[in-house]
Formats: C-alpha cells, sequence, structure tokens
C-alpha cells in the first residue's frame, strides 16, 4: 500500500461569533468537528454534502488557508498544523486548490499567464524566459493555446476559465489537489470536458484530489472513495462500489434516493423532514436525529461513534451498534 | 479566440495596452464622457501653454478698465459735476480684450486661464492627497480586519466630524490666506469618504476566491495586497477622485470667494468674488468664471460616469 | 396525442376548439423574442414551438443561455419592453393570443390563470414584507375575498406546502426562513389564486439535494391534486426523469426536439439531445471517460447559419450549414428539428 498522501486526525475548525464594539462572545460555529481521513497517492476522495456541512471548510483548513481550532494534519508525514510560515509556504506549491466560481477565481486585472506565473514567482523561479515556459507548457496541458497567455480573464469561457485555474493549480507538481465543486458552476457538456481532463491529469501526475461536491452522480464517476459530510462531521465512508450498493447511513441513503438514477432498485423515494440545522446550535446526540427518517430513542441522547462496519466502510449510526 | 499565436517569451502579468485598449474601447462608447474628457483635455492645455500666448493677468491698467466682452457694450453714466447731470457713453468690447476687462483693468482671458491653472492643480492636488490617504487607509483596514480595522474605522469617523472649514478659518487667521494652505486643508480632511467605500470595496474583495488563491501559492501579505488588492480597487479609485475633483475645485472657488484664498491670485473663485460686487456694471466678471466652473465641474462629471461604467465588468456597453 | 399542431391559417376560435378537444391549455408556435441592443439583435427565442396539456408537466431542457428562461418570461410579457419584442409566434391560451393582446387582459391572465415561480426565491421575495403580507397581496390583486377569508387560504396554502407552524411562518420575513422554505413560500404564493398553469424556472437549482427533493414531491401532489399544467424550466436532465411527462430540448433558441420523457431519454433523436444525454455520468454507464460535447454554445447575438447546432454536430451534413431545419414529427408522439430525420411530415 503506497504511504498516505494526506492523513486528518480529529480536525476541528470552530469559527467565533461575536456582537458588538467590545466583541461580545454569541457562540461558535463548529463548522468541522472532528473529521477523520486518509487519502492515499493517486487516489480521489469524493466528499458529499449539502450546504453548511462544512467541506468547503474542511479543504480549507487542509490547506492551512484558515487556522485549525484542533487535530492534526499530516501531509506526507509532515505535521502541517506545526509548521511555520517558512515552511509553509514551501510546502504550498505541494497541495493545492481549484475552485468552484470560474469568474471568481482569476483576478480579472491579471493577464492568465500572469495568474499561472504567480506560483513559480512566489516559489523562487527568477528567469522569466523559464518562467514563460512552464506556463506555456502547463497551458497545452489543460488544452490551452499558449499564446493566449496575454489575454485577461473575461476573454474566455468559464471551462476555459477552470483550464487555467487547474493550470494555475499544477504550476508547482502538487501532489494533492482539493477541488471544490469544480464543474458545478459550468454547463453539462462542458462539465465532462473539465471532468475528463481532471481525470486525465490524475493518470499523469499521479495526483490525489480530494473531490468535493454536492452532485452524487459526478462524485460516483469521479471517485475511488466517498465520504459523506453532516454538519461538521463526517457521517460515512466507504469505497466507491460499497458506497453506492449498500449506504449504512439513513443521511446517505436519503442522498441517494433523491436522485432517481442513483436510487437503488425497488426502494421509494426518501423525503427528509425539516431543513438543515444552523450549525451555530446542532442538535444533540447525532446531528441528523431530527430528520431522520430511522431515528430511535438513543439518537438524541448519545452521539454515534465513527466505526467501522465492514471492510473499509466507516459510519457513525445507532442502528449499527 | 481563434487565430493561433506563438507563446510569450516573457508573461505581462499586470496591466498591460490590451486592458487598457479594452477599457478604453468601452469608454468611448459614451459619447458625454467624451466630450467631457475633450473639454477637460482642452484646459489641461490652456492651462499649460495658455500663459506663453496670454497677456499677464496681473498687469493693471486703469485706462481700460471695465471693458465688456467682444460683441458686447455696456452704458457707463458718469455724473458730472459741472452740468449736474449723468452723460451715458457707450463702451464696446476690444478685440485686444475679447473677454473684457476688470475693475483693474486686468485682461480677463489671461486671467481665466491663469486661473485654469490654479483649479486644476488645486483640484488634482488636493484630490490626489485625499484619494491616496483614503486608499491607504481603507485597503489597510480591509485587510487587516480585527483591532485594526477598528481603529483605523474610529479615527475615519472622528476625522469625519472634524470641522474642516473651522480649521481653515484658524490657519488662515494665523498664517493668512494661501491656496497651499486650502489644497493642504482640504486633502488631510477629505480622505474619510475614499476611505470608506475603498474599505467596503476591498472587503468584498478579500473573500474573492483569487485572493484565496494568491494565499493558497504561498504569497506573502504585501503580494496580496500590491499585485491583487489594489489593482482591482484602483478602477474605484479613478471614479472616484475623477467624481471629486469636481468638488474639490468648487471647495476651492467657494473658499476663495469668501476670502479665505490669496487675493493676489487669479483663481476662478477669487475673480468671482472681485466679480460680485461690480454685478450691474461689470456683469462679465462674475459670470465668465462662473461658467467656466460649470463647465469644468460638468465634464468631471461626464467623465466620472463614463469611466464608471467602462468599468463596471456588469455592465454592459 | 397529437403534441404540436402548428396551423399558422387556422382562427383563433377554431384553435381554440381544437385546444378544448386536445385537451391542451397552452400552445405556442414560432414564438420568436428578440432583444434589440447596440451591440446586436439577441436573439434569445428564436423558434419555440410547444403545446402544454392538462396536468401534464412539460419540462423545458437546455444548458444556460438557451432562452429557455425568456421563453417562460415571453409567455406572460415580463421581459422589459424596449428592448425586447416579440417578433412573430403566438401564444394561444383560452382562444387568446398572449403575445398580442392588450396589456390589461394580460394583467388579469398573470398570476390567477398563469403563475410563475423563479430560481431565486432570496430575490423574488420582498425582504422588507412578511411572507403572510406578500401572499395576501397577491390573493388580494385578483380580488374576491375577504379578509379573514384570504388569511386562512394563505394558511392553508403555506400548510398545502408542508411548511411547519404556518401561523407563525405567515407573519415571518424571507430572511428569517431557510433556502428550502423560501423557495415552498414562493410557491405558495403562486397558487394563491388556483391558476392553471404553473411555469417554475429552475426552482431548486439553488437549492440542497435533499430539499430538492421535498420540492419535486410537493410539484407531484400539486400536480394530481390540483390536475394543474406545469411547466419545468431545468438544466438538470435527471431532474427531467423525475418530474417530467413530456419534454422540450432548447438550443440556441430554439425548440430542437420535444417528446415524452422515457423517449426523450432512451431513444433521442436530435444530435443535441444524444450528446445531453450521453454527457451525464450515469450509474448505467461505468465508462472511463465521459463523453462530451466539443465547443460552446452560440452567442444569441451571432446564431450561426442554417442549423445553430451544425459547428458542434458530429452527424453535420452540407445542408445543415446553410438551411435551417423544419420542426417535423417523427412519431405520434416525438417531434424534432433536423435534417437527418426530413420526413416531410411537417409537424
Amino acid at each position: 500500500m503506497s504511504s498516505k498522501v494526506l492523513q486528518v486526525k480529529e480536525l476541528k475548525k470552530y469559527f467565533r461569533v461575536t456582537a458588538g464594539l467590545i466583541p461580545r462572545p454569541l457562540g461558535e460555529i463548529k463548522a468541522v468537528d472532528g473529521v477523520s481521513l486518509e487519502i492515499g497517492q493517486s487516489e480521489v476522495l469524493g466528499l458529499v454534502g449539502e450546504s453548511g456541512c462544512g467541506k468547503s471548510t474542511l479543504g480549507r483548513t487542509i490547506l492551512r488557508l484558515e487556522q485549525p481550532t484542533g487535530g492534526e494534519i499530516i501531509f506526507n508525514g509532515m505535521d502541517v498544523a506545526a509548521l511555520n510560515k517558512q515552511e509553509l509556504r514551501k510546502l504550498r506549491g505541494k497541495m493545492q486548490i481549484i475552485f468552484q466560481d470560474p469568474d471568481s477565481s482569476l483576478d480579472p486585472r491579471v493577464t492568465v499567464g500572469g495568474s499561472i506565473e504567480e506560483a513559480l514567482i512566489v516559489h523562487g523561479v527568477a528567469d522569466p524566459a523559464e518562467r514563460a515556459g512552464r506556463v506555456a507548457a502547463l497551458m497545452e496541458k489543460v488544452g490551452l493555446e499558449a499564446g493566449f497567455a496575454e489575454r485577461y480573464p473575461h476573454e474566455f469561457s468559464g471551462g476555459q476559465k477552470q483550464r487555467i485555474g487547474i493550470a494555475r493549480a499544477l504550476a508547482m507538481d502538487p501532489q494533492l489537489v482539493i477541488a471544490d465543486e469544480p464543474v458545478s458552476a459550468l454547463d453539462v457538456s462542458v462539465q465532462a470536458q473539465i471532468l475528463n481532463l481532471m481525470m486525465d491529469i490524475r493518470d499523469r501526475e499521479r495526483l490525489a484530489y480530494l473531490f468535493v461536491s454536492h452532485d452524487l452522480s459526478i462524485v460516483k464517476y469521479m471517485s475511488d472513495r466517498v465520504a459523506v459530510m453532516y454538519l461538521g462531521k463526517i457521517v460515512e465512508l466507504a469505497e466507491k462500489e460499497e458506497f453506492f450498493k449498500n449506504p449504512l447511513h439513513p443521511y446517505t441513503e436519503a442522498l441517494l434516493s433523491a436522485i432517481s438514477s442513483l436510487r437503488p432498485a425497488g426502494k421509494e423515494r426518501i423525503i427528509l423532514r425539516g431543513d438543515v440545522p444552523s450549525p451555530l446550535n446542532p442538535p444533540s446526540g447525532c446531528r441528523f436525529h431530527t430528520r431522520c427518517h430511522r431515528v430511535m430513542p438513543i439518537c438524541p441522547q448519545v452521539e454515534p461513534e465513527f466505526k467501522q462496519h465492514a471492510p473499509g466502510h466507516f459510519a457513525a449510526c445507532h442502528l449499527y451498534p | 479566440m481563434t487565430e493561433a499565436t506563438k507563446a510569450p517569451r516573457r508573461i505581462s502579468s499586470g496591466f498591460n495596452s490590451r486592458l487598457a485598449g479594452y477599457y478604453w474601447e468601452r469608454l468611448k462608447k459614451n459619447r458625454l464622457s467624451l466630450v467631457g474628457l475633450g473639454f477637460i483635455a482642452l484646459l489641461a492645455l490652456l492651462g499649460i501653454f495658455g500663459p506663453l500666448f496670454a497677456q499677464d493677468p496681473q498687469h493693471t491698467d486703469f485706462n481700460v478698465k471695465n471693458l465688456p466682452p467682444l460683441g458686447f457694450s455696456i452704458q457707463e453714466s458718469i455724473y458730472d459735476i459741472k452740468t449736474d447731470s449723468f452723460t451715458t457713453t457707450t463702451l464696446p468690447g476690444r478685440p485686444d480684450h475679447p473677454l473684457g476687462t476688470d475693475s483693474k483693468g486686468r485682461d480677463m482671458l489671461a486671467m481665466l486661464i491663469s486661473g485654469s491653472r490654479i483649479s486644476l492643480l488645486v483640484g488634482l492636488l488636493a484630490t490626489g492627497i485625499a484619494i491616496f490617504l483614503g486608499t491607504l487607509i481603507g485597503v489597510l483596514a480591509a485587510y487587516a480586519g480585527g483591532w485594526v480595522d477598528n481603529v483605523l474605522m474610529r479615527f475615519t469617523d472622528i476625522m469625519m466630524t472634524f470641522p474642516f472649514f473651522l480649521l481653515l478659518v484658524l490657519i488662515v487667521f494665523i498664517l493668512g490666506p494661501s491656496l497651499t494652505i486650502i489644497v493642504a486643508v482640504i486633502g488631510l480632511t477629505g480622505w474619510t469618504g475614499a476611505a470608506r467605500l475603498i474599505r467596503s470595496e476591498a472587503l468584498s474583495l478579500r473573500t474573492r476566491d483569487f485572493i484565496t488563491a494568491s494565499k493558497a501559492l504561498g504569497a506573502s501579505d504585501s503580494r496580496v495586497i500590491f499585485n491583487h488588492m489594489i489593482p482591482n480597487v484602483i478602477s474605484l479609485v479613478i471614479i472616484m477622485a475623477t467624481l471629486s475633483i469636481p468638488g474639490v475645485i468648487m471647495a476651492e472657488a467657494a473658499l476663495s470667494f469668501i476670502g479665505m484664498g490669496d487675493p493676489m491670485s487669479t483663481s476662478w473663485g477669487t475673480i468671482l468674488n472681485t466679480g460680485q460686487h461690480t454685478m450691474d456694471t461689470a456683469w462679465w466678471v462674475a459670470v465668465e468664471p462662473g461658467i467656466m466652473l460649470f463647465l469644468t465641474v460638468l465634464s468631471f462629471n461626464f467623465l466620472g460616469d463614463g469611466l464608471r461604467d467602462a468599468f463596471d465588468p456588469h455592465s454592459i456597453i | 396525442m397529437t403534441p404540436s399542431t402548428r396551423t399558422p391559417s387556422s382562427e383563433a376560435d377554431n384553435d381554440y376548439n381544437l385546444n378544448v378537444m386536445n385537451d391542451t391549455v397552452l400552445e405556442v408556435s414560432g414564438l420568436k423574442t428578440w432583444f434589440y441592443t447596440r451591440r446586436g439583435i439577441v436573439k434569445a427565442v428564436n423558434g419555440v414551438d410547444f403545446a402544454l396539456k392538462k396536468g401534464e408537466c412539460l419540462c423545458l431542457v437546455g444548458e444556460s443561455g438557451c432562452g429557455k428562461s425568456v421563453t417562460a418570461l415571453s409567455i406572460l410579457r415580463l421581459f422589459d419592453s424596449p428592448p425586447g419584442k416579440i417578433v412573430e409566434g403566438r401564444v394561444l391560451y383560452g382562444g387568446v393570443d398572449l403575445a398580442t393582446c392588450p396589456t390589461a387582459y394580460l394583467r388579469q391572465v398573470r398570476g390567477k390563470d398563469i403563475a410563475m415561480v423563479f430560481q431565486n426565491a432570496q430575490s423574488a421575495l420582498n425582504p422588507v414584507f412578511t411572507v403572510g403580507d406578500q401572499i395576501l397581496e397577491q390573493i388580494n390583486t385578483h380580488g374576491g375575498l375577504s379578509h379573514s377569508e384570504a388569511v386562512s387560504k394563505a394558511k392553508s396554502l403555506l400548510e398545502e406546502m408542508r411548511i411547519p407552524e404556518a401561523e407563525r411562518a405567515l407573519r415571518m420575513y424571507p430572511h428569517q426562513m431557510s433556502g428550502g422554505m423560501k423557495q415552498r413560500a414562493m410557491i405558495a404564493m403562486s397558487l394563491s389564486c388556483d391558476p392553471t398553469i404553473l411555469i417554475a424556472d429552475e426552482p431548486t437549482t439553488a437549492v440542497d439535494v435533499t430539499i430538492r427533493a421535498q420540492i419535486i414531491s410537493i410539484l407531484h401532489e400539486l400536480k394530481a391534486r390540483r390536475n394543474m399544467s406545469i411547466i419545468f424550466i431545468t438544466h438538470d436532465l435527471s431532474l427531467v426523469s423525475e418530474i417530467g411527462d413530456r419534454a422540450a430540448v432548447v438550443y440556441a433558441g430554439k425548440v430542437v426536439e420535444v417528446a415524452p420523457v422515457e423517449t426523450i431519454l432512451k431513444k433521442p433523436a436530435h444530435p443535441y439531445t444524444v450528446g445531453l444525454i450521453s454527457c451525464l455520468p450515469d450509474i448505467s454507464t461505468d465508462a472511463e471517460r465521459l463523453p462530451s460535447i466539443p465547443g460552446s454554445a452560440p452567442n444569441p447575438i451571432d446564431v450561426p447559419a442554417g442549423c445553430p447546432f451544425h459547428p458542434r454536430c458530429p452527424k453535420v451534413m452540407d445542408i445543415c450549414r446553410t438551411v435551417e431545419p423544419e420542426f417535423c414529427q417523427l412519431s405520434p408522439v416525438q417531434a424534432t428539428a433536423c435534417h437527418l430525420y426530413d420526413t416531410g411530415v411537417k409537424g
């Protein structure tokens, strides 16, 4: 088994909410509340969840774009949370991110070549000719003509802007790329183009992805393993086949049943009650109990443990003691 | 997007002629703003080269005092002690003083030209100081956040309530009237509005993904501020500056009008000040600088509107 | 069961009788809505034909910018009138052509006969009024009920939408509600005058998957209980299979195919539909690579000559570049506009 590119242990990120001129604490948003996961080399881990579940915050905290409130982040054996500024900067090239919105992910006042080049400048590639050469190579890698480096983002389409974002992320040969809903803002026919590109790059560069998305059918296509997040916690994690054939957690069941093509044969569509609770005030015990269609008396009392129930298949639910 | 071009040897990353061309194309479509730009350019040319061709604005010649502009004439009534009656003569304008003269015989055209210099200089300088300070404070407050933001904004609030007019009167009282003082006071107190607006723009910029992307690449704070935040704020700054200049020019005119400015200078406000007393006998002394002020302010406003539309990515031009 | 019978020369009355017999409530034929801008003419809708039957849900499917939203707005003439204009075509409802009828008549139809639900509940609801006030406003526009009757109707509408504690919800402001609740409140508002037709413009795009399921099930119930016809606009083909009876595929402002949903998914005719369906990552195709359609959709200012899809079509022929294909029937239930199927039977 190849060594793990990323290991996250009990990662926590809380945001304090305050009010008033002299800040008075109102409470904490526990955006990420004890998440543990691993990603191996060249592996794609799909992370699914709805809005407010903390999946974007998780991605940013792993990259230390947000300071973790607790827990460990180990990248290629190094404890990322403990690094100082210099060391962290050196690491930055190896762990990258692709954003959801192609319109806001590129600086409108900078040429696309300049956006891609920035990583090279920051990491000390001094020779402008060398940088230009590398930028040209990167652009071709993502299927864009190198001559377009002089153009500005507004001259490109959404799909092309996403390609530029990918080229930028690849500039320093990263080993892990966090893809935060990379195709959600694109048209269906363009989505397929970008997903194919991402898979090609994964194969060629032996890259690992944390593929965050709310769209389960895309996650099914892209991932090797899938994890589900709800209100800051991971509720289920499994290999792809197992995940879609045999979901354990009721929330996963509901998510799958919401999409007809993924609904297991013969099962009824599950409609969850109510809305997602506020992360400022999560429900007691199992956070999902307020909407769960299989809730039991123990659920509001005790938080279920995240345990292995079948080889490689983890879930946090009282249905499976 | 179909022509294939070779890969460039060097990447030009920031503002280049392509972007400038794009914005210029957009600006050109707004006729009024082109008119405004044209007038301002004319004014600038006049201010720079005008004094070479015009007469000396300070030269007084009481023989030609109170001449009307060319094409107009004015009736003068002079009381004759000997005959105990008024003799009325009609005084026409003369081509060597095309816009007339004032009560001291100074040529109006020359004074207006030198006044344009003053107005533009004061406008640009005072606005420059104000906008520079405002941008610095605004961007810093937005980027740093936390207590730095708090402190800077409370400081801004206090400065906003500061009675700059009282300060001006006080300084003039101590040091005597002068344009430099006006420029300094306007500049040092006028930055507050800019700071607020630029801060809010910078705040919304801070959450945009490309800023996060830069940080994720390892860019230092100063790189993020100078290479990403400031260039994106510049368009707002330019628009604000363009739209503030008329206010500053008017402020200077008003202050000169009430006597805070240097009485020996020929700023439009000062001319207006002297002209207000002779509205019945020499109306042009007040009207001409008034028209100049009006046109200048209008031009800057047109230009500012056009710039705002040109820079806004969402407006369809 | 013929979907769309385009008979341009018949009288409106004749059409009305035909419609009643065919159970068609709304018939759109040859609709073209163009926007005259300084940059050129934006041909947002450039030839849309479909018919909506009573109690059915017709999905207008297409990618962003294809003109499906403008089509919906055109039915009720809700776009800005300069610069937009319906240059051609008819929208027949109840025997009247809504495209040309006087505004006073149109205002009676809006809300009462044909209601619309928008994508972004956040911007469609007025933030300074309570939800109850907004529903009441809708009810009172078409008059007839006393205040207490209107309030109880509003309450029952919210209950129909499965909004818990409807009394309290009436007094809430939009910002106090979650996304899903706002969406449901908006649907409740649109139902307040018991419309015959509900036009839903991407109502689930901005909403989470589990809330989407709630809203879809609500729409199902509405269809069944009220025998309401729904025009459901979306870019998401998987949604089409969940809620639609028939689907009309829109590309570059034209309807390129109309057929029952089963047929569209299993036996699509038009190459664009074929491409669109094969792009979807689906449970059955565990393919190594997702097929995709090269290129991107045309700018509505600059629509290609002939068939608008020809630059991207894998089956393009010479005729496609110059001649616009006509909309014709392939079978009693399926119609498409493509030179591959020039059957000569005009639809």
